[in-house]
């Protein structure tokens, strides 16, 4: 029997994860306890295994795709089975906002962009039982349904018209077609569309985004006030200061462990929610205070040394980059620091967040490592003297007594102000900090 | 309103005066030695025996509740007791001359009279019927729990006495082997071979039924008196005086044919306790001071009224051979009040707080047992030792039945975890049977002589012709021709079938569906009644469960309101709470209005199917009307007939080849496809029907959709099947009625097709009901009663929107959420 495997909720404020990487491919064999994927969340990442062995007979997204949680992400059966009933019903939704939003001139790019986006199901979009069987018996791709019923509810006549209108699949090319958002013209029997269709929107995707350059060929947006403010800031920073770049790696495999056991025991311990980034943050407040000017803001005539650390936290929200505090961290617990960082993150994201909260760090951390990012300059949060750009996990090799061996490794960018710290000083913090996460253990008992 | 019946104005507005005959009131004062004339030794003992045996079963049942034991023997009973401890005498008294053809009908307070009277007829009745009525008794299930445990063995009387006091026990503790396998209880046991017939929780609800069980005593010409039983308080109700005075209507002795002009075989018996509950009837809660009085008021017989001495069993008995002589000789009815007293509470938890210590210790003075018992001694008749010794039996005998009543092993309750249906199979008796009697039924001429029957033979019995064109009114065979081509057939068929209501005879029926039948058949079975719909309705309930088959008539559907308890309460129970022992073919014809406004246009067929145990249908064809009504008519259940005043002159338009001369059914239960489509469904109860039709062709015509229409003909039973076969083909169903929307029955139709048809259904089902308004004025019903246009504006609104149309009535969910949050 096919199973499907959904993309699970890692706590619950967390509402989608991003596939960060594929382990297995679509028709392999998968056994129980093989990765299947691996995701992130905006804090961490995370493996799936699988818990049923059997062919991986369906995947609904690609890496780099933000899955909602729960939603059903690959399926695992039996060899030939129909894992169609478990396509998400929503899979092709995300397409037509974007497509709304983005510059015209992108709509060019190849695979980027979906054709004829009205047509495709609206959010909310209901659709009667009667509809949904007689699109299946039809062969129809209910998505591309324009509902007439009341409330625009899709209903059996507008199936119907579907169907007349030609976009009904072969049995084959719908399952190729899942997840695509296109539109097809069906040259098969009785108007169906088969695989061979599906190749050629692209090239009807170009022409028509060069026809439309015609008209309008991009959009003037008015800045935001926050746009404005992290523009200004950001420019500051980098015109007024003498940043630079350190980059290292350290071995990820016992924070990774050890936050497996967190999950693995998330109801007993109620501990389940600590990422990754949680774990760097605490390693972080527990490192800065022997570094400190590090833990300092670099003013017109003096240093502001502080004597707890206050730990920013960047945070990307719908309306831009803010960055929280989390002051006195170096005090607080690990369950603690990761607590208070949902909390900032939400009230960042809500738009309630204090603005007290937002001034007076000593330190900030950023992550680009869910999105994938292996190493970066992060942008000093001036006046602070540092900041620390946590990456993404990736597989290096070491030699280990002759032997070579892959270890997780997690990258660590930290840009610092020469004005107030020196290479090596700014490097032995690194050096400590790597020190203190590939033995978290050690670091939690102190 | 017959014509032979001359009002004159020259004598009816003569002066004058109304006189009475004075009211006896205890006149009774023989002494021992008088009596024993008409009583021998043996007599006076059994009499006491009887009295102290309600005593004791009354007394034990008064420790089970408030002591949880009964000599010793624990047991708590949940069930109602309401007991009549104090009230033997007046029991004992009035069972004594009753034989088994003699039917008595209680109250809520009634296990004395229960075993009074089963005692009585143990007495009269020689052992082979004593044995063939037990052992005939549910297959002997009860007989066999006491068989052969009677103290004296082989004594088939004393054998009869465990069997009696057993079934009634079992039956108040709901044990499967009690008289109505335990679906009656306290307040509804009964024995209908002992002539014991079904007491009544609701006060005063067994006057009009007792009185309808004596009209078919008097018209089938059967034996013995009915007695109807019923509480002083019970005078306050208006049934009750409905059944006084129908029971006593003119008439009966003015008109009906010889052989059946002696007034009806009816004691209407008030056993008088003074209180109704605590409510005191002499001096706070009635205006009679003396219930007798009431029976001048009804009649010039004044219902031969009397009170008696309820409290000396001689006193009543005395009575008793009295009324039942003016019975046999003048015929009834009588009135009786017996006074009596009941030195218990209502029940155990009264804890009496409107009477005196002082009050219930004088009558405890005034003990029957105690009294009757020091007569006799200082009579001679007996000694002391001899009741003494009764009581001991007494007390060992009742030690036994109650053993045998709480052993789960030999006295189960019903087993509802491994027979989930054995209630279920009871609501219905479902049986065919042609004639309740088999003897030729008094009719006045031949059916073919009847003008109505002539006038329907040159009728064209469907409603187009040759061309398809509608056959004028007056040609054309109507619903209401169907109704009465049946219901004739019946009254030539069926000797015990009657039929009344308001207007019926001479006038026809207020629409002219009895028109005809005066001619046919004689006064006795087919009258007039009283503007008394608690009366007609209960009284239908009384002859059939005494073995007739009756159509009672309900002018118009808004008069249910005037009889709810003996529709939904009597009639509807009747057979499953006797587990099967009664049958109840009775139609009630309903006539649902319109043009009359607020109180005379409801459509009530909804209400009617909330009540388990009727069965509702709503013919709007005629050939459905025919075929329905000989259903209901050859079955043995209760059946609510709706008829819609708006279409009785309607023509057949659906079965092909008209309406049959002969005998043919429409199984109750069946929907009907009136016109099939496929795009569509449509379902109707009731004349909506015509409307939906033309809703079907106007969507066809303008909007290409192919509609089914489907009537449901019958609300309950239903048979889904149909219907769920036309919703999986068309995936849409609009349900439409005239009854009001809220807790319409189309509302449950629609959640079971919903249930049911789910993954079929395009949009959901959308019930159009009437307003949940008064019925306004005939010129303003359009903004009432669902119309062609608002089904198609809640099609275009909820189910499939019509291009280019607009909708006039409003069928919005904030519509929807508005007006249920007015409650409108």
């Amino acid at each position: 029997m096919a199973t499907p495997v959904i993309m699970p909720r890692q706590g619950q404020s967390v509402e989608s994860c991003i596939i960060a990487k594929w382990h297995k491919q679509k028709g392999d064999q998968v056994n129980v306890g093989d990765q299947l994927f691996t995701y992130e969340t905006d804090k961490a990442t995370f493996d799936e295994e699988a818990t049923v062995a059997g062919t991986l007979l369906e995947i609904f997204f690609e890496e780099g795709d933000d899955v909602e949680c729960l939603l059903n992400v690959c399926v695992i059966g039996e060899a030939g089975e129909d894992a169609s009933q478990f396509r998400p019903a929503g899979e092709a939704e995300e397409a037509a906002p974007q497509a709304e939003a983005a510059p015209v001139a992108e709509a060019a790019a190849p695979a980027a962009a979906p054709v004829a986006v009205s047509d495709v199901a609206k959010d909310n979009q209901f659709i009667s039982p009667r509809a949904k069987a007689r699109a299946e018996k039809l062969g129809v791709d209910i998505r591309f349904a324009e509902g007439s019923g009341p409330k625009g509810r899709v209903i059996e006549r507008d199936v119907e018209a579907l169907a007349q209108s030609g976009v009904a699949f072969t049995k084959a090319a719908q399952a190729e077609a899942a997840g695509s958002a296109d539109k097809f013209e069906g040259t098969g029997i009785g108007g169906r569309v088969t695989t061979g269709d599906l190749k050629r929107p692209v090239a009807e995707a170009v022409a028509e985004a060069m026809n439309a350059q015609e008209g309008v060929a991009y959009t003037d947006v008015p800045l935001t006030n926050i746009r404005k403010v992290i523009s200004k800031a950001m420019h500051n920073s980098l015109s007024s200061t003498a940043q630079l770049t350190l980059n290292t790696s350290f071995d990820a495999t016992e924070i990774m462990a050890y936050r497996k056991k967190l999950k693995a025991n998330a109801e007993k311990l109620g501990l389940g929610n600590i990422t990754l980034n949680d774990i760097v943050l605490y390693a972080v407040s527990r490192t800065l205070l022997n570094h400190q000017d590090l833990n300092a803001n670099m003013l017109d005539d003096k240093m502001r040394i502080f004597n707890h650390v206050n730990l920013g936290v960047a945070v990307d929200t719908p309306r831009g980059l803010m960055v929280p505090n989390i002051f006195c961290a170096e005090l607080k617990t690990l369950s603690e620091i990761s607590a208070e960082t949902k909390e900032l993150a939400s009230a960042c994201q809500g738009g309630t967040i204090s603005p007290d909260l937002l001034n007076g760090g000593s330190f900030t951390v950023t992550n680009l490592g869910s999105f994938g990012i292996e190493s970066f300059t992060p942008v000093l949060n001036a006046p602070q003297t540092g900041i620390l750009g946590v990456d993404t996990i990736v597989q290096r090799a070491k030699e280990v007594n002759g032997e070579i061996v892959y270890y997780p490794a997690m990258g660590l960018s930290l840009t610092f102000d020469h004005r107030a710290v020196d290479g090596a000083p700014a490097a032995k913090f690194l050096q400590e900090l790597k020190t203190n996460l590939e033995n978290f253990s050690v670091l939690l008992a102190k | 309103m017959p014509k032979s019946q001359f009002m004159d104005p020259d004598v009816l507005r003569k002066p004058g005066f109304i006189e009475f005959e004075p009211i006896p009131v205890n006149q009774y004062n023989k002494t021992i030695k008088e009596e024993s004339k008409n009583f021998s030794k043996d007599d006076f003992l059994r009499i006491y025996r009887d009295m102290a045996i309600i005593r004791e079963f009354e007394q034990m049942l008064l420790d089970i509740k408030t002591k949880s034991e009964y000599q010793g023997i624990a047991y708590n009973n949940p069930g109602p007791a309401h007991l009549s401890l104090g009230q033997e005498a007046s029991a004992v008294g009035q069972a004594y001359l009753l034989d088994k053809n003699d039917y008595i009908f209680g109250s809520h307070r009634s296990h004395g009279e229960i075993l009074a009277k089963g005692l009585s007829c143990i007495h009269k009745l020689d052992d082979k019927e004593l044995l063939a009525d037990m052992e005939g008794f549910f297959d002997g299930r009860t007989y066999k729990v006491v068989e052969g445990k009677e103290k004296d063995k082989g004594n088939v009387k004393d054998l009869a006495i465990d069997f009696l006091l057993y079934g009634a026990l079992a039956e108040i503790f709901a044990r499967e082997t009690g008289f109505n396998k335990g679906l009656g209880g306290s307040m509804h046991a009964f024995f209908t071979p002992f002539g014991i017939y079904p007491n009544n929780a609701i006060v005063g609800g067994s006057a009009t039924i007792a009185m309808g069980a004596s009209m078919f005593k008097r018209i089938n010409g059967k034996p013995g008196v009915v007695v109807s039983n019923v509480g002083d308080a019970s005078m306050g109700r208006g049934p009750v005086w409905e059944a006084l005075n129908m029971g006593a209507m003119d008439q009966i002795t003015q008109l009906w044919e010889e052989g059946y002009n002696k007034g009806l075989p009816i004691i209407f018996n008030f056993f008088n306790n003074l209180y109704g509950m605590g409510g005191q009837t002499m001096g706070e809660t009635m205006a009679y001071n003396f219930l007798a009085r009431v029976g001048a008021g009804v009649s010039p017989t004044q219902l031969h009224a009397e009170r008696v001495d309820g409290y000396n069993p001689l006193a009543v008995i005395d009575a008793m051979r009295r009324k039942l002589d003016i019975i046999h000789t003048q015929g009834g009815p009588v009135l009786m009040d017996t006074l009596t007293y009941r030195m218990t509470g209502h029940s155990p938890s009264d804890a009496s707080t409107y009477r005196t210590k002082e009050e219930v210790d004088k009558w405890a003075e005034h003990d029957v047992l105690v009294n009757y018992e020091k007569k006799l001694v200082d009579a001679k008749v007996a000694k002391a030792d001899d009741f003494a010794a009764m009581r001991e039996d007494i007390r060992e005998r009742m030690k036994k039945i109650v053993t045998l009543a709480i052993d789960d092993s030999v006295s189960p309750r019903m087993d509802l975890v491994k027979n989930p249906n054995i209630i279920a199979d009871l609501m219905f008796s479902n049986e065919k049977v042609a004639k309740m009697e088999d003897r030729t039924p008094d009719v006045l001429i031949p059916k073919e002589e009847n003008p109505r029957v002539q006038k329907i033979a040159k009728k064209e019995r469907f409603g187009f012709d040759k061309n398809g064109k509608p056959v004028s009114k007056n040609k054309v065979y109507q619903l209401r021709d169907g109704l009465f081509e049946a219901i004739i057939d019946k009254f030539y068929e069926d000797p015990t079938l009657v039929a009344y209501g308001e207007d019926n005879r001479d006038w026809g029926g207020a629409y002219a569906v009895y028109q005809g039948l005066t001619e046919s058949l004689p006064y006795h079975r087919f009258f007039n009644s009283p503007i008394s719909e608690s009366a007609i309705a209960g009284s239908a309930v009384g002859y059939a469960m005494s073995g007739g088959r009756v159509i009672a008539e309900i002018m118009y559907c808004d008069f249910i309101g005037c009889c709810g308890d003996e529709i939904f309460n009597q009639l509807a129970k009747w057979q499953s709470m006797s587990a099967g022992v009664l049958k109840m073919p009775v139609i009630i014809r309903v006539s649902v209005g319109s043009k009359y406004g607020a109180q005379h246009s409801q459509d009530w067929s909804s209400m009617c199917a909330h009540v388990p145990g009727l069965k509702v249908v709503f013919p709007v064809t005629p050939y459905d009307a025919k075929g329905i009504m000989n259903s209901a008519l050859n079955g043995t259940d209760p059946v609510i007939v709706f008829e819609s005043q708006r279409i009785y002159d309607v023509g057949e338009q659906f079965h092909e080849g008209g309406v049959p001369e002969g005998y043919y059914e429409v199984e109750i239960g069946e929907p009907d496809i009136k016109k099939e489509g496929k795009d569509l469904t449509i379902l109707t109860i009731g004349a909506t029907l015509y409307r939906a039709l033309d809703a079907a062709k106007e969507l066809e015509e303008k909007y290409g959709i192919s509609c089914e229409v489907i009537d449901a003909r019958t609300i309950v039973p239903f048979n889904y099947e149909k219907v769920l076969e036309s919703v999986k083909k068309t995936g849409r169903i609009v349900l439409a009625s005239d009854a009001c929307t809220r807790g319409s029955a189309l509302n449950t139709i629609a959640q079971n097709i919903t249930e049911m048809a789910f993954d079929y259904l395009d949009a959901p089902p959308v019930v159009v009901g009437a307003q949940n308004w008064i019925t306004p004025c005939h010129e303003l019903e359009t903004a009432f009663f669902p119309q062609k246009d608002w089904i198609i504006d809640a099609i275009h609104e909820k189910i499939l929107p019509l291009p280019g149309y607009t909708a006039t009535h409003n069928f919005t969910e904030t519509e929807q959420i508005r007006t249920n949050k007015k409650g409108v």
